[in-house]
This record gives C-alpha cells, sequence and structure tokens, in this order.
C-alpha cells in the first residue's frame, strides 16, 4: 500500500472514530455555575430530600473544603475550576405528558442502544436504569424485579421510597472523607443506581445502568450503590458515553458495593466517555471512587472493566476482604491512544482469614498516550492463610507512548502468600508477518494480536458487553498502526 | 472548567530525565572504592547522606564486587559496552537505608545487581533501587530475595526506568521474600516506567512463607524440622549467591541463616 492510500484510510478511520459524539438537542434545566453551601441547598431542595441527606452533603462539602486536590498520578491534570462547573442538569419534564420519557430523549438512548423500554435484549433480558445528566429517565423491569423483591431504581427515588436502606448502606464503604473526589461527589452527587437483593435471591437479568453526558459545562456526579444481601448472587453493568467537546467535562462517580455472607456479585464496566481528539483537545476527566466491602465470610465480588474513553482515567476500583474465605477478583482491559492517559489498577484489602485474590490487567498504549497500573495488595496481620495473585501486561504499539506499573505489596501475616508478576513488550514484528502472509493488513492483524491478548479479561465480560467491547478495542486502537 | 490549547503536550506523564552524576575531573576508566571505604561495618549502618561514597564510573571492562555490611555507592555509571555485575549483603543486625541508582549512559552496556537480606530483631532494611536505561541495546537483572523474622521491617522500592529512545533494551526484575514470623513486615514496590516500545521488560514479586510440603517431604525422610528450614532458607537465597565462589562469605551466610531459624 502506497503512503497516499494509506494516510487516506487512516484520515478516514480518524474522523469517524467516536460514533457516540453527538449532542441531544433539548430542552433542559440548569441551575447555576459554581459550587457553595446555596447551590448544595438547591440540588437537594430538587430533589426533595430529607434533611439527613441535605446534612450528609454540606457534612462532606465541609471536608471538602479542608482537602487538596491530589497530584501523585502519573498523569498531566489540567487545572479543574470548580467555579466552573453546571452541578446539575436536567431534561425539562413536558407538562402535558409528565409520566412518558420525551421522545428525544428515548432516540438518544436508541441511537447508542439502550434499550429504555422493556424489551428481549439480544441475549435474554437486560435491566436498564438510565441516566442523562443529572437525573435518570429511566429504569426498566421494575415490577417484575420487585416480584422477587428486588429493588432496582434510581437513586433519588431510593431516597424517597427506602430511606431506610439508603441511610443505612450510604457511605459505609466509601466515607464522604474518604478522598478529595469522593468529598466532592458526596456534596453534590446527582443520580444513580440502587440496588438491592434480598437474602438467598438470584437475580434472573443483568442489570445494568448507562450514564450519559450531554450538557456543556456540566459535570457528570452519580452514585450507584448496590447491596447484596445473604446468599444472593447478581451480575451488574455499566457504560457511559459523552458528546464530543474541545473542553474538559469532569465525572467523578462514587460507586459503593456491600456483599454480605455467601452472595455473589459481578460489576462490569465498559468505559467509553469522549477521549478527546488526536490532538489532546477536549475529553471527559473520569475520576471516580469505586469500592466494594466482602463483608460476611464465603462472599464474592468480581470487578472486570474495559477502559477505552476517557481524556483521563484515574480510578482503583477496590475490594476489602473483610468476611473470612470472601474472594474478589479484579479483571481490567486499558487502552489508551492519541494523547489519552490512564493511571488505573486496584487495591485488594486483606482481613479476613482465608481470603482470595485475583488480579489481571492488561495494558495497551498507542500513539501518544501513558498508560499506568497502580495497584495495592495488603495482607493485614489478621489474614491467617490469605492469598493474592496479580499479573499486569502492558503491549506497546508505536514508540511515543509510555507503560509503566506501580504494585505495592505489603504483608503483615507470616502465612499470607503474594505473588505479583508484570511484563511490557510490544507486539513482536513475527506475530504480524505471521498474520500478514496470511492476507490480513496490518491494523486487523494489530485488532486480531489485542483481541487475543485482552482475550482473559474479555472473556469474562456479560455477552452483550463483549461484543460491544471487542469492537471498542478495534475502534480505539484504529489510526495507530502505519 | 479550561479548556485546552490546541498546542497541549502531555509533559508530566513523559519522560523527565534526571541528571547522570558528573564526573570527578581527576578520574578516568574505573574507579574501585579506597580500602577505607571497604571496611567492615559492625555497627548499625549509618544514614544514607554519610553512608554514599561517589559515584563509580564503570567505563570499559567488568566492575565485579560485593557489598557485605559495607556501605554501597549510591551511584553507578555504566558506560558503552561495560559491565556491572553487583552484589549487596545485608546481614542480620543492620538496620540501613540502601540507595542504588545505576544509569546506564553507554550502548551494549550489561548490568547485574543481586541483592540478599536477612532481617532479625528490630531490623529495618529499605532498598531503593533505580535503574536507568538511557541508551539502546542494553540488559539489566536484578535479583534481590530477602527473609524477615522477629519483628523486622523489610522494603524493597525498585525501578527500572526505559528512556524514548532506549530500543532493544531487556530488564528484569525480581524480589523475593519470606516472612518467617507474626511481628515481621514486608512492603515490596517494583516498578516500571517504559517510555520506550522495542522492549523487553518485566518484574515479579513475591511473599510468601516456607513450603510446609517440603518440610514435609524431609521431616519424612528423617531431617529434624530446625534443619530443614536451614536447606529451605539455603536454597531460597542460593541463587542471589550463585557465581560467587567465596567460601567465607558462603560460611557466614549460613551462620546467619542458622540464627534466623532458632529464633
Amino acid at each position: 500500500m502506497d503512503r497516499k492510500e494509506e494516510d487516506k484510510i487512516i484520515e478516514g478511520i480518524t474522523s469517524q472514530e467516536y460514533k457516540e459524539g453527538f449532542v441531544t438537542d433539548i430542552r433542559q434545566d440548569f441551575i447555576p455555575k459554581g459550587l457553595n453551601e446555596d447551590i448544595i441547598r438547591t440540588i437537594s431542595s430538587l430533589k426533595q430530600e430529607p434533611s439527613w441527606l441535605l446534612e450528609f452533603r454540606l457534612d462532606a462539602f465541609r471536608k471538602w473544603q479542608q482537602m487538596e486536590m491530589p497530584r501523585w498520578g502519573h498523569l498531566d491534570l489540567p487545572e479543574i475550576d470548580y467555579q466552573d462547573i453546571i452541578y446539575y442538569a436536567a431534561p425539562k419534564r413536558d407538562e402535558d405528558r409528565p409520566k412518558e420519557i420525551d421522545p428525544k430523549l428515548e432516540e438518544t438512548f436508541e441511537k447508542l442502544g439502550i434499550p429504555v423500554r422493556e424489551r428481549e435484549a439480544l441475549a435474554g433480558v437486560v435491566a436498564v436504569d438510565a441516566v442523562f445528566d443529572s437525573v435518570s429517565v429511566a429504569t426498566t423491569f421494575r415490577a417484575s424485579l420487585a416480584e422477587k423483591g428486588i429493588i432496582f431504581c434510581s437513586f433519588s427515588e431510593a431516597v424517597r421510597e427506602h430511606p431506610d436502606l439508603v441511610r443505612k448502606y450510604l457511605a459505609s464503604v466509601v466515607p464522604s472523607g474518604d478522598n478529595f473526589f469522593a468529598a466532592l461527589n458526596s456534596a453534590v452527587f446527582s443520580d444513580g443506581s440502587f440496588c438491592y437483593i434480598p437474602k438467598g435471591v438470584k437475580c434472573p437479568m443483568e442489570l445494568s445502568s448507562y450514564f450519559r453526558i450531554n450538557a456543556a459545562g456540566t459535570g457528570q456526579f452519580e452514585r450507584t450503590l448496590i447491596v447484596a444481601d445473604e446468599g444472593s448472587s447478581l451480575s451488574y453493568m455499566e457504560g457511559c458515553t459523552a458528546p464530543m467537546r474541545d473542553e474538559n467535562q469532569l465525572h467523578a462517580a462514587v460507586v459503593e458495593i456491600i456483599v454480605e455472607k455467601d452472595a455473589d456479585v459481578k460489576y462490569s464496566t465498559v468505559q467509553n466517555w469522549y477521549p478527546g481528539d488526536a490532538q489532546g483537545r477536549g475529553g471527559i476527566l473520569n475520576l471516580v471512587t469505586k469500592r466494594g466491602i466482602c463483608k460476611g465470610s464465603g462472599s464474592h465480588l468480581s470487578w472486570t472493566q474495559v477502559e477505552t474513553g476517557s481524556a483521563i482515567t484515574w480510578k482503583y476500583p477496590s475490594t476489602i476482604l473483610k468476611g473470612d474465605y470472601s474472594s474478589s477478583e479484579f479483571y481490567s482491559v486499558a487502552v489508551t491512544n492519541n494523547c489519552q492517559q490512564a493511571d488505573t489498577g486496584t487495591k485488594m484489602i486483606h482481613i479476613g482469614r482465608g481470603t482470595k485474590s485475583r488480579i489481571v490487567s492488561k495494558g495497551i498504549s498507542a500513539g501518544k498516550s501513558q498508560n499506568s497500573y497502580r495497584g495495592l495488595v495488603r495482607m493485614n496481620a489478621g489474614a491467617e492463610g490469605a492469598r493474592n495473585y496479580s499479573q499486569c501486561d502492558s503491549l506497546l504499539i508505536g514508540s511515543r507512548c509510555g507503560a509503566h506499573t506501580f504494585p505495592d505489596i505489603l504483608s503483615y501475616n507470616p502465612t499470607a502468600i503474594v505473588e505479583h508478576e508484570a511484563t511490557t513488550s510490544k507486539i513482536s514484528d513475527e506475530q504480524l508477518f505471521y498474520c500478514n502472509q496470511r492476507g490480513l493488513d496490518a491494523e486487523d492483524a494489530v485488532g486480531l494480536i489485542v483481541n487475543g491478548y485482552a482475550h482473559e479479561v474479555l472473556s469474562r465480560l456479560p455477552m452483550e458487553f463483549a461484543v460491544e467491547a471487542t469492537k471498542l478495542l478495534q475502534v480505539s486502537l484504529e489510526g495507530s498502526v502505519g | 472548567m479550561a479548556s485546552n490549547s490546541s498546542d497541549k503536550i502531555i509533559d508530566h506523564g513523559n519522560y523527565v530525565p534526571t541528571p547522570v552524576p558528573s564526573r570527578p575531573v581527576a578520574a578516568s576508566g574505573l574507579r574501585p572504592y579506597s580500602a577505607a571505604a571497604k571496611r567492615e561495618w559492625t555497627q548499625p549502618w549509618p544514614d544514607a547522606a554519610t553512608a554514599a561514597p561517589e559515584a563509580v564510573f564503570v567505563d570499559e571492562g567488568e566492575f565485579k564486587e560485593v557489598y557485605l555490611q559495607t556501605p554501597v555507592p549510591a551511584n553507578f555509571v555504566v558506560g558503552a559496552g561495560a559491565k556491572l555485575d553487583v552484589t549487596i549483603v545485608v546481614l542480620p543486625g543492620i538496620t540501613a537505608n540502601i540507595p542504588v541508582t545505576v544509569d546506564i549512559t553507554g550502548p551494549e552496556a550489561e548490568v547485574n545487581l543481586k541483592g540478599l537480606y536477612l532481617c532479625s530483631g528490630t531490623d529495618e532494611v529499605t532498598f531503593d533501587v533505580t535503574v536507568h536505561h538511557r541508551v539502546q541495546g542494553c540488559v539489566s537483572h536484578q535479583l534481590f530475595n530477602g527473609l524477615a523474622s522477629g519483628s523486622a521491617k523489610c522494603a524493597f522500592f525498585g525501578k527500572i526506568i526505559v528512556a524514548p529512545d532506549a530500543q532493544r533494551t531487556e530488564a528484569y526484575q525480581e524480589n523475593h521474600n519470606i516472612v518467617l514470623s507474626d511481628q515481621a513486615k514486608v512492603n515490596t514496590k517494583p516498578q516500571l516506567e517504559i517510555y520506550a516500545d522495542d522492549v523487553r521488560c518485566s518484574h515479579g514479586a513475591t511473599v510468601g512463607k516456607l513450603n510446609e510440603d517440603e518440610q514435609f517431604y524431609m521431616r519424612s525422610r528423617g531431617i529434624p524440622e530446625g534443619e530443614a528450614r536451614v536447606l529451605q532458607m539455603i536454597s531460597f537465597v542460593a541463587p542471589v549467591l550463585d557465581g560467587l565462589e567465596d567460601e567465607g562469605l558462603a560460611t557466614r551466610i549460613e551462620a546467619a541463616i542458622r540464627s534466623l531459624a532458632d529464633r
């Protein structure tokens, strides 16, 4: 292929790379820019919240004011002006039909492939909670889930309808003063999903949340709370997209998961926020706190994440293994291209006896991107016979990107066993040559090799997600070879 | 929120070269230690600031040294085609912070860095090792093994940095630890910072205990438990000492291991 033709193909691909980058033209309610106690009171009153929740927000805000923006990440973070963000934006309700979803919104989610009406999806039934900017617009299959006692609704509804449950578990895993962004989220969080699986119930369908940022100048601060009571099981998925803009938008969410005795939760994320353009303009700053606790004995929590979007990703989905013989896994594929930066990984805190954890992280960096794995494995003195295995591999495509690994292992128990290994390499010429020989061009060959490399993680995803993630990997890396 | 200008350059995440230690004017070629600096330390290891002798420049040939209970130079600068082979041994009874930076400034150089730390009582031993590949075509191997007993604290911070132009680099790092007692603590942070793509880099770190199956095997063949533990520990440290032919050193290390096993 001659140079010109190749350039043309690459150009064609880069111009179509982010197909979720459209803006929905819809009338929206905003509150004024800025962050102060009045804004927090406004958000709270818009959501008709009880006074204890307002107190919680204000307390978090006061903590946040005392905190400083963390700088230790292997990232080049732009200055964030917290007074220049709109903290609440919601699509206007149509006064004539207050019960129905705005057709434009429905169209938006349809375009994104998210069914906001109940219907059969690709591989069975998926219940969706669709969040648009600061509010949840629809939650499907609520009635059929309620028959089994499962509560699945937006966070605001949960506060109104199940205040006791929310109050009991809110901030029990991520305290409001946990870190800078968790404190910010606790102060201004808008909507998110709430999910409660009662004792002994196996959730009959996949539950999922879909987050969409639409309005300019806003940030999204959703809060997700998942409680799996004794012996229950759940598979939860999370997806997200945003329009293409030249400015950065902040996304600072908190996800809390409580896993009681013998319960089993699987949490999967396909993160596809707008990554910015090839010159590094715009994109979402994805600064998220996700943490779960395996509270009871024999509980199990599994994290699976595919990170392809965001200008900056800075998050560590973590598990506190408190119950004896509880276990946790973390499977991650993080892809960075162009000027994207990712500093992601996990923390496994072993407290209980016989706890087990496994970490598999695959980083892929291309273009001028920087991709870091950072992780903590901590064996407390009481973690008798605990076991961890971590594997972090990095794949480099192109000579201008960076791949970094920063694990931290702490062992305070002589019977605990921790193993960590990491490798960094590029796609070998032999592999490419082999594929080329069999008629695959360079781009397809790289796609094939990358998919094989990430297979161990992708195979853990629920079916709908696996298909999407495989496609995303391909799109994210397009234009990086040649 | 601040919007980015079009000429945005990601620089923080990018490679920031630290300066290479400057060479003393009179120095040329190999600068081995003065005899005084090699004198053995029986006292606890002094602070890094007072212990660190000047940098060692290895311009050609092979520099092979074992640092047993002696201060370790904080910097090694390895030139083109040169070979560095350094083994650091820390015996029980020493509290030390040992920073070692190896700068590889010439192509086709080879670095072999090994360490062994046997800690007991209230020892606190910290290794802070950086191997900086600044040029292409070099190979580095690191192997650090440690045993922690009593209420000792061992820490290993190891970093491999591969500069953007240091293609065809091979850099490997291993750190293994065994915790022998309830109060001992081990912290290990192996790190990779890689800015070139044609590289083969890996690190591995483990923290664990003596294998009970192995003990059972030996005990069922008439080897007492204490002796079995000593044999296990000897085999654990052996890879670090491979290639050294110092009988005296071997005897001292065995004695140190026996003292750990007794506790």
